[in-house]
């Protein structure tokens, strides 16, 4: 008995410790058209999905570039409408998950950890809601978003946190909830970007606010294949569309250089001469502010 | 002597499981041996097998948008057991090489720092050193 115990333990053991050894040879090209045919979107390969996740600029680059221009907090940014419990459906669900994980993102940056109790509340919520709690470390969250001197480690644990539930998500044939997750997190960050531009209109910001035309076929690309699933889908399929839309004459162009390396403190340090720029009216940017605002204003209302 | 020969099993279990695989322990510490000036944003799982012939060289590919006028670390961490040194090469979307943490005269470096000007999808390729077999994370932060 005790034997058999030994060799099927040892045995599940060596199958996990040889998982994942793997290489990834298939390369996916992004189409450079403007329009995503949906059975374009339809082909993409699990890799290429999880891909287009890391892709997303992540919240908490938006809220350091904000900090790096000495822009001051300001609580009405947040999505400080939603409220967990009247969230009906899994879309909501999901989405409002991603908006409040970019929120999470503004508050550690700038270290309004203890505001953030009320997002961390709601964000347990919804990720218990849609069967993902377990991948949300609530406690330990919270102890360090009370802790101002680990940063670091809140940073870390939020950030993996939201990395899990999307990859499970996707795992779990739940590619929906993820693709609404990442909007979410998205439309939030562009949402911060666009209502701080405004007020400081830097060129800076609003070059980031413009560069976001690279990535917005890669969300378009990743909620596609639902885009017919409901009137709910339909209607945020339409509107990241009339986002795009805006974004149609906005120009990014590009002057070559080469790399320049050196060593310092044992790494190296590469600083790319090749630059890219935006050119964006002001007449364009304050659309793009118009639709964001209106979009996500109109997502964050309670139902 | 039933529950201490399990307990046994158990834990030489974990060893084996963990031993040449990334761990949570080993994201977390990578993500913070960044420095205290960086900020964490996302990391990369690199577990590659030896090659079946020894010519082909496992890699691992993923890709990133990196935005202009941000600082990147890039800091490469082995696991316990990994045969060789994990190296990260970048291209950009015309697939030129904007970096690698492995020089020509054969250095590897533990992390890189990168001043992007271009923003835009770049791809990642991770290896080992001489095609070994190995496990590893690559964790990319933004520095002031």
């Amino acid at each position: 008995m005790k034997g058999k115990v030994i060799f099927i333990t040892l045995i599940v053991a060596l199958c996990f410790a040889c998982r994942n050894s793997s290489t990834k040879e298939n390369e996916f090209v992004f189409p450079e058209a403007d329009s995503v045919p949906v059975s374009e979107a339809e082909k993409l390969s699990p890799e290429a999905i999880a891909d287009i996740s890391k892709n997303i600029t992540s919240p908490v680059e938006i809220a350091n570039l904000l900090q790096t221009l000495n822009v001051p907090f300001n609580q009405e940014y947040l999505a400080g409408s939603i409220d967990a419990n009247k969230q009906s459906t899994s879309f909501d669900k999901a989405l409002k998950l991603g908006i409040l994980g970019a929120d999470l993102g503004y508050l550690n940056i700038y270290e309004r950890t203890g505001s953030s109790l009320d997002v961390l509340t709601s964000i347990r919520k919804l990720a218990d809601d849609i069967n993902v709690g377990q991948f949300f470390d609530f406690e330990t969250i919270k102890r360090l978003s009370q802790n101002k001197s680990n940063l670091d480690s809140l940073l870390f644990l939020s950030i993996d946190s939201y990395s899990k539930i999307d990859t499970y998500l996707r795992d779990n044939n739940r590619g929906q909830l993820s693709a609404l997750m990442i909007i979410g997190v998205w439309l939030e960050g562009q949402y911060l970007a666009t209502q701080v531009v405004k007020l400081y209109p830097d060129k800076k910001l609003s070059d980031r606010i413009g560069e976001q035309k690279i990535i917005l076929n890669d969300l378009l690309m990743l909620i596609n294949p639902y885009c017919n699933h409901d009137p709910e889908y339909t209607s945020l399929c339409n509107d990241l569309q009339n986002i795009k839309d805006r974004y149609r004459d906005i120009r990014i162009t590009y002057t070559q250089g080469e790399p320049v390396s050196k060593e310092k403190n044992g790494g190296l340090v590469v600083t790319q001469t090749e630059t890219s720029n935006v050119g964006m009216t002001k007449e364009q940017l304050n659309g793009i502010v118009e639709i964001t605002k209106s979009i996500r204003d109109k997502l964050i209302l309670n139902k | 002597m039933n529950k201490f020969l399990l307990t046994l099993t158990v834990l030489l279990t974990a060893g084996i499981m963990s031993y040449g695989q990334v761990t949570d322990d080993l994201r977390s510490e990578c993500a913070l041996s960044a420095g205290s000036n960086a900020k964490f944003l996302k990391d990369f799982r690199i577990e590659l097998g030896k090659s079946a012939n020894n010519k082909t060289v496992l890699r691992y590919k993923a890709s990133i948008s990196l935005w202009k006028n941000t600082k990147y670390r890039f800091s490469l961490c082995n696991s316990q057991g990994s045969g060789g040194k994990l190296i990260l090469t970048i291209k950009d979307n015309s697939n030129r090489t904007v970096l690698s943490s492995y020089d020509t005269n054969g250095k590897t470096y533990p992390f890189v720092d990168f001043v992007c000007n271009k923003s835009g999808i770049y791809n990642l390729y991770f290896d080992f050193y001489d095609g070994h077999q190995g496990a590893g994370v690559g964790v990319v932060s933004m520095i002031r």
